[in-house]
């Protein structure tokens, strides 16, 4: 399977792990990515002009050649948006009279969908041993409507992580928003939001939170220490991305899926998943 | 100044179908920070009061979920509405720190083609230096583990990207 990644822009920097492990759990699994060429940024939450942000995902759609896979969901929201609006023919057209080649439609996935398809019986050579992992989906991976899972009660981590060999631990949570688009601004509401998932986490039993958002990773993870100084509660919970997840349990080493760049680090975890497999 | 017809342009005609039921402000994570709930937001522009509602804090506290949207059963996005807003307040010159992220963040896509996170908290800190403390205390970890990215590269289809930009700009 050959698809056309579109990493976006935090995947060279706060989110360069979610980049590293994307490519190394794509590679394990045999899917080929092929970088859009020349991709811009989606605008993120940060564009006021809604149809400026359809233009700018339909310039990244019209350079693809494959299926797309995008592993943040603010891009995978925004190019889904983009494509629905994309088929207003008047829309369109006048989209198209901008680029350089134009938009003629597009299938867009994310990358847990995708290593979910492609993972069979055989691809968990190292189960999590019973790991008790709080799924978060935050809101733009199963908003709007119409994407890989119900926005009101998603399913599809609950599913990856006892596909994994993990046990999903239910907390109250889940979806409620972390609060990354504002927390330059608005620093207070944000953090706020992000205490409260962490701490009905770890209320829940968690050992690790699994996430698919980059943003919602720096809330979490880079934000964590922060966060506990600031409302004087110890947390310590790493926060993986689905990839280094699924790494960990397809057998990558911790180099394959940058464990070493979580804030908090997964590295106990890992060891400890690692020695119940060589019992 | 603007009035109901311009928000209604861009925020999407359905507007004026809500109902008031407030489905919106029940599912909304910041509401008990809000000024004007979001039911509000949407009767302050359909009652024709635009500029209390572009005044309101409400649009900054808006974190873009969608989950308004989602449950929404008029089936309106008033995360359209927060985002017209937000763009009117710039068209008309609006100047706060919520304003100078969206700025600084989309000037940085015009000019780049891309968003350097090192760059947008690096200004957005010198334009807001209440902000900086916090943006840098957590910067200098990220500095230390290798992941911010200082380097400033621009796209080669910028020309395009500049079509993009003036051909959906008047909207």
């Amino acid at each position: 399977m050959k698809l056309a990644y579109y990493p976006g822009c935090v995947a060279k920097s706060t989110g360069i792990e979610y980049d590293i492990s994307t490519r190394s759990v794509c590679k394990a699994l045999g899917i080929e990515l092929e970088e859009i060429e020349d991709w811009n940024c989606c605008g993120a939450t940060h564009c006021s002009n809604e149809l400026l942000a359809v233009g700018l995902s339909a310039r990244n759609m019209a350079r693809a050649k494959d299926p797309i896979m995008t592993s943040c969901s603010i891009c995978y929201s925004n190019l889904r948006i983009a494509a629905l609006r994309l088929e207003d023919k008047h829309l369109r057209e006048r989209v198209n009279s901008l680029l350089d080649s134009p938009y003629k439609g597009a299938d867009v996935r994310h990358v847990l969908e995708v290593i979910m398809e492609a993972m069979d019986e055989g691809s968990v050579v190292v189960p999590l041993n019973g790991l008790k992992v709080a799924p978060y989906y935050g809101c733009l991976l199963t908003r709007p409507s119409l994407g890989l899972d119900s926005p009101e009660n998603p399913q599809i981590l609950e599913r990856f992580i006892a596909l994994l060999g993990g046990k999903a631990v239910a907390h109250p949570c889940r979806t409620l928003c972390c609060g990354g688009p504002i927390f330059m601004s608005q620093e207070e509401a944000a953090s706020r939001s992000a205490f409260q998932i962490l701490r009905a986490a770890k209320s829940a039993g968690a050992e690790a939170v699994v996430t698919a958002c980059p943003l919602c990773h720096l809330m979490l993870d880079a934000m964590q220490r922060s966060i506990e100084s600031r409302y004087k509660e110890e947390i310590g919970l790493p926060v993986l991305y689905v990839t280094q997840l699924a790494g960990i349990a397809l057998g990558l080493g911790p180099e394959e899926l940058a464990l070493d760049k979580n804030s908090v680090s997964p590295l106990a975890l890992v060891d400890g998943i690692n020695a119940s497999v060589n019992i | 100044m603007s009035n109901r017809s311009d928000v209604l342009r861009l925020a999407g005609d359905e507007l004026r179908c809500c109902i008031q039921c407030g489905s919106c402000s029940a599912s909304c994570s910041t509401a008990d920070l809000m000024d004007e709930s979001i039911r509000e937001l949407v009767r302050l522009v359909l009652n024709d009061r635009c500029e209390e509602a572009l005044k309101s804090r409400s649009i900054w506290l808006c974190t873009s979920c969608l989950l308004c949207t989602v449950r929404c059963p008029r089936g309106i996005r008033p995360k359209s509405l927060v985002a017209a807003l937000r763009h009117i307040n710039e068209a008309q010159g609006g100047r706060n720190p919520d304003q100078s992220l969206e700025d600084l963040f989309m000037g940085q896509v015009r000019e780049t083609g891309r968003v350097s996170e090192f760059y947008l908290s690096a200004l957005y800190a010198l334009y807001n230096p209440t902000a900086a403390v916090q943006i840098m205390t957590m910067g200098l970890e990220l500095v230390q583990k290798g992941k911010i990215d200082c380097e400033k590269s621009r796209i080669s289809g910028i020309e395009e990207l500049s079509r993009v930009f003036e051909g959906l700009e008047e909207s």
